[in-house]
């Protein structure tokens, strides 16, 4: 088909406002699917991502639209991941299309996320579209919404679409505005052929499927391709478009959004945002804005059971197939035995890899708490980057230490302005500044560090605007930080696993709070079990379990012994699963207490 | 023939209460119902006659134990029917030491008379409290005033040897008011008690009233204390501790719950009952209509073959619950195995706390005062998981 026909778009949104049903609409409107044949797509996709409705992995699909205007069009939807976990991932999907629409819930507004997505978009000098979702609610406002866009984004919303994704309402004019006003791809199909990795993903018959957009030349099955980061040499094996589901065709055109494979192993030889080109005609320059996804948020992965230690390497080997973004290495700690310190792109990323290794690998894990990665500068000159706060030097040979901190933005009614600031302010946040929305809201900007992010900012601020505030960030380098390492000693020895890094100034208070929490964790034992935090060798704060002064079954006669056998095996198993440390049974909770402090 | 080749000690399960504690979760049924409890004593002869299913010589001196449930609900002449079936297979060759278990409101002085008459040489009273309002807490059908006259009236009777049990750690129980129960029960002059710690069973209304905040129990560690001031009254007041829960003056211990904590072969009839011969234990249905139909057919038991290992486990666990200790050498003849060196390890920081003893000439492994206590770290090193 010809470019001038090709729309490529993404659609951004909030999570809630209606991306996903809109999608429905507009691919069932255009006949790509039957709505069963659509619920069967959806029934393909990870479980995961449907329980938490968002999306981890990128998606495409083709369809084809005969417009008003009696032509026919070729549109290739691009769904981009919804979380700020995975913005670089957003950042090449969108990179990929000429045009997006903005959805926003008429009965809300813009949100903190979907202004993020909509200056990324920007930036890859996108056409936007907004498009006001929800009109059939009697709540709706799309005069309102329309302005917030015109005001706080500074596009033109006049000619907004108004639309029901739910009812189908204005669905017709979605499909309009993409042919009218998405420009089509302009590339030189002459040229040698430049595709952009949008993303991939491992299938065990195809090897790694790369999901592409064709900017100059195309692809055909059997050419000889090279990816342009790593160098890498693979001869095409198939291609083929998304209906969600993938077609086969012989080639991908200038222009086109589809899908190859070429025997590739690994996901890391076919990373988002890399450029694939002609082995034998090559591009002299790659596509620009690639990078290496680098992981913000550590933490130890151990296997509860020590002999699972080989299947957790084997699961996060087959993860990572799918996932370059996931980085992993061997580590050891004292408490718990042999592991794995795990990079990811967020919390939400972390989560969703720990609960596939739980349930599609039934593995049981115990999770340290998650870290950022510090730059730790000795006195001695030397710079060291510490992802494990078990290897945070003495403080005696630390010259001083950064930490990373983010650019916060923070949409809030204007009501909560007050709560923000303090808890921003409480989270050692650094004000930038502050812009009114419109006379009800208001989109605050903090640099805060990052470590406080993944502590419990987030939970704080929604708790304390009422789940109305939104939040983005984006890292925006590493600072000076007055940064201690807290040490928790169980019955005078160290738990390295339980080693937390934090502001100086917090440390007394954060070493209270985590004896206190662990008091109430650790169950009763044979023997007294001080508590304490420390600076070095500085007791900040202590608790003790008090040792169990009774623990024997009452009664046991004839008809009982079975049960009573039983009771005890169960007793013996539950402290089985518990760590041995030192002397002292922790119980896997304990490992995770440190995150959690209410 | 070793004493764990035969049958030491024959159990009669009766499963008619007047009325359900709030903390039982024992096969028991309220029910008044004379005519059910006719055709219940019908099927237990029956099954006495089949001779049950352990099948082991009977020792002439077996003890017999009628439990519950309540059996003082049963009428007298049900009673009567079951011993004369027990004496005529063999079961209660006297003299032998026969309990039955009698709930104080269900006493009086004609019926104690006439089960001592039946051969019954021992009554174990279920008096748990002397305190009316914690009495009335656990759903007792009896005040204290009720108790103390059943232990005055069974001695009218004839009865040389007494036993109460007791619950510590009820709702609503203080460290004075039972030091006044211990108090006035060694006071009626009886010569052994079983005292417990209260134990809440999942399912029970007590556990139903205890989650809905209804009534709350003493915490942890006044009921530690309770249990502290339990040991050292009793040592005053001169009885002796033979088994964690157990205390007896002038050595008139249980012989019949000594078979079960020597680990030893016992008979068992009626519903719910279980018999243990070495190495299974067999049980009969708890239900009692099942129980009686099943006695009309042939009977069937449910019967649980124990592992070596849980054998050894049950035999140890068992064993240690009496401060004479489990007879290793025992253990070595009944199931090959070496405790001192097999366990080695585990026991080793027992020993250490001086939670544990070990008599080398006599081959016996007891826990000490300190270590009955936490009893259950010691039991478990025993069970295989």
């Amino acid at each position: 088909m010809d470019q001038s026909k090709i729309r490529n778009f993404s659609i951004i949104a909030h999570i809630d406002h209606g991306k996903s049903t809109l999608a429905d609409r507009l691919i069932e409107y255009t006949g790509t699917l039957t709505k069963r044949e659509m619920e069967e797509q959806i029934l393909d996709s990870m479980d995961l991502e449907r329980e938490r409705g968002i999306t981890i992995k990128a998606q495409a699909v083709r369809s084809i639209y005969k417009a008003r205007n009696g032509e026919e069009y070729m549109l290739n939807f691009i769904d981009t991941p919804g979380h700020v976990d995975f913005t670089y991932e957003v950042s090449r999907a969108l990179a990929a299309c000429e045009g997006a629409l903005l959805v926003i819930d008429s009965t809300q507004g813009i949100e903190a996320q979907t202004l993020a997505n909509v200056y990324l978009a920007l930036d890859n000098d996108l056409e936007i579209i907004p498009v006001v979702n929800k009109i059939d609610l009697p709540s709706a406002d799309p005069d309102h919404v329309k302005r917030e866009v015109e005001d706080v984004i500074g596009i033109d919303a006049s000619d907004a679409v108004l639309c029901s994704a739910k009812t189908g309402i204005g669905i017709e004019d979605v499909l309009e505005a993409i042919v009218a006003k998405v420009p089509a791809p302009s590339g030189d199909e002459a040229k040698p052929l430049k595709a952009l990795v949008f993303d991939s993903k491992f299938d065990a018959y195809k090897g790694v499927v790369l999901y592409v957009r064709v900017i100059d030349g195309s692809i055909k099955k059997g050419m000889k391709i090279r990816m342009m980061a790593t160098g890498a040499e693979f001869d095409v094996t198939e291609v083929g478009y998304f209906k969600p589901g993938l077609v086969n065709v012989d080639s991908l055109e200038v222009g086109q959004v589809g899908f190859f494979a070429a025997s590739i192993k690994n996901v890391k030889d076919a990373r988002v945002g890399d450029t694939v080109t002609d082995a034998n005609n090559p591009a002299p320059e790659p596509l620009p804005g690639y990078r290496k996804a680098t992981p913000m948020v550590f933490c130890g992965l151990y296997p509860v059971e020590n002999s699972d230690y080989d299947n957790l390497r084997d699961a996060l080997e087959k993860l990572q197939l799918n996932d370059a973004s996931l980085v992993f290495e061997p580590e050891t700690s004292i408490a718990l035995g042999f592991g794995f310190r795990c990079g990811f792109l967020g919390l939400l990323h972390m989560d969703v890899i720990k609960e596939r290794l739980e349930r599609e690998y039934g593995l049981a894990l115990i999770t340290t708490a998650p870290n950022v990665i510090y730059e730790v500068f000795r006195t001695n000159g030397e710079v060291e980057l510490v992802d494990n706060p078990a290897h945070f030097p003495e403080p005696t040979v630390i010259d001083h230490v950064e930490e990373p901190f983010v650019n916060a933005t923070i949409i809030v009614p204007k009501d909560y302005v007050g709560a923000v600031m303090e808890l921003s302010q409480e989270k050692r946040g650094e004000y930038e500044n502050m812009t009114y929305l419109d006379e009800s809201r208001v989109m605050i900007h903090y640099a805060l560090p990052l470590s406080e992010i993944i502590y419990d900012y987030f939970d704080r601020l929604k708790s304390t605007t009422r789940g109305y505030a939104s939040l983005d960030y984006e890292l925006c380098g590493y600072r000076d930080s007055n940064l201690v390492k807290v040490d928790i000693l169980l019955n005078g020895d160290q738990v390295d696993a339980l080693s937390a890094i934090v502001h100086r100034d917090k440390a007394q208070v954060r070493g209270r709070q985590l004896v206190e929490k662990l008091r109430s964790l650790i169950p009763r034992q044979m023997f007294e079990i001080p508590v304490q935090a420390a600076i070095g060798n500085k007791v900040i704060a202590r608790e003790n379990v008090r040792a169990m002064r009774k623990d024997v079954l009452a009664k046991c006669y004839g008809g009982d012994i079975s049960r009573k056998r039983k009771l005890l095996e169960k007793q013996k198993e539950g402290k089985k699963r518990m760590k041995q440390v030192g002397c002292v049974e922790l119980p896997q909770e304990a490992f995770m207490a440190i995150l959690k402090m209410d | 023939m070793k004493e764990y080749q035969q049958i030491q000690a024959t159990y009669i399960h009766t499963p008619f209460c007047v009325q359900k504690c709030l903390y039982c979760d024992f096969a028991s049924y309220a029910c008044r119902d004379r005519q059910v409890m006719e055709r219940y004593a019908e099927a237990v002869c029956k099954e006495i006659a089949t001779g049950g299913a352990v099948k082991l010589p009977i020792n002439p001196h077996a003890t017999i134990y009628f439990g519950g449930g309540t059996p003082s609900t049963l009428p007298l002449e049900c009673i009567a029917r079951i011993v004369k079936a027990l004496k005529e297979y063999k079961f209660w060759q006297q003299p032998a030491e026969a309990t039955i278990e009698v709930n104080p409101g269900t006493a009086d002085l004609d019926k104690l008379k006439a089960l001592r008459t039946l051969g019954f040489d021992r009554i174990s009273f279920g008096v748990q409290s002397l305190n009316d309002s914690e009495l009335r807490t656990i759903g007792r059908i009896h005040s204290a005033q009720e108790a103390l006259q059943a232990i005055a009236w069974a001695k009218e009777a004839g009865f040389d040897r007494i036993s109460a049990d007791l619950i510590y750690g009820l709702p609503g129980q203080t460290l004075a008011s039972l030091r006044q129960t211990l108090e006035q029960l060694v006071a009626t002059g009886i010569e052994h008690l079983s005292v417990y710690g209260l134990i809440v069973e999942e399912g029970t209304p007590l556990a139903t009233l205890l989650n809905e905040g209804k009534l709350i129990l003493p915490d942890e560690d006044v009921a530690a204390d309770m249990y502290e001031l339990v040991q050292q009254f009793l040592r005053e007041q001169g009885f002796e501790r033979y088994e964690i829960s157990n205390y007896a003056k002038g050595e008139q211990y249980s012989k019949h719950n000594l078979v079960y904590w020597k680990y030893q072969p016992y008979a068992a009839f009626g519903a719910a009952a279980c018999g243990f011969d070495g190495s299974a234990r067999y049980t009969a249905a708890s239900d009692v209509e099942a129980y009686i139909n099943a006695q009309l057919s042939s009977f069937i038991y449910d019967t649980e073959q124990l592992s070596e290992a849980e054998l050894l486990g049950e035999f140890m666990f068992m064993g240690l619950r009496k401060t004479s200790g489990a007879n290793l050498q025992e253990a070595r003849e009944r199931f090959g195995v070496d405790i001192m060196e097999r366990f080695a390890g585990e026991m080793e920081p027992f020993f250490q706390k001086g939670m544990l003893a070990y008599d080398s000439e006599a081959e016996v492994l007891r826990l000490t005062e300190s270590g009955m206590e936490l009893g259950n770290f010691v039991f478990e090193i025993f069970v295989t998981v």
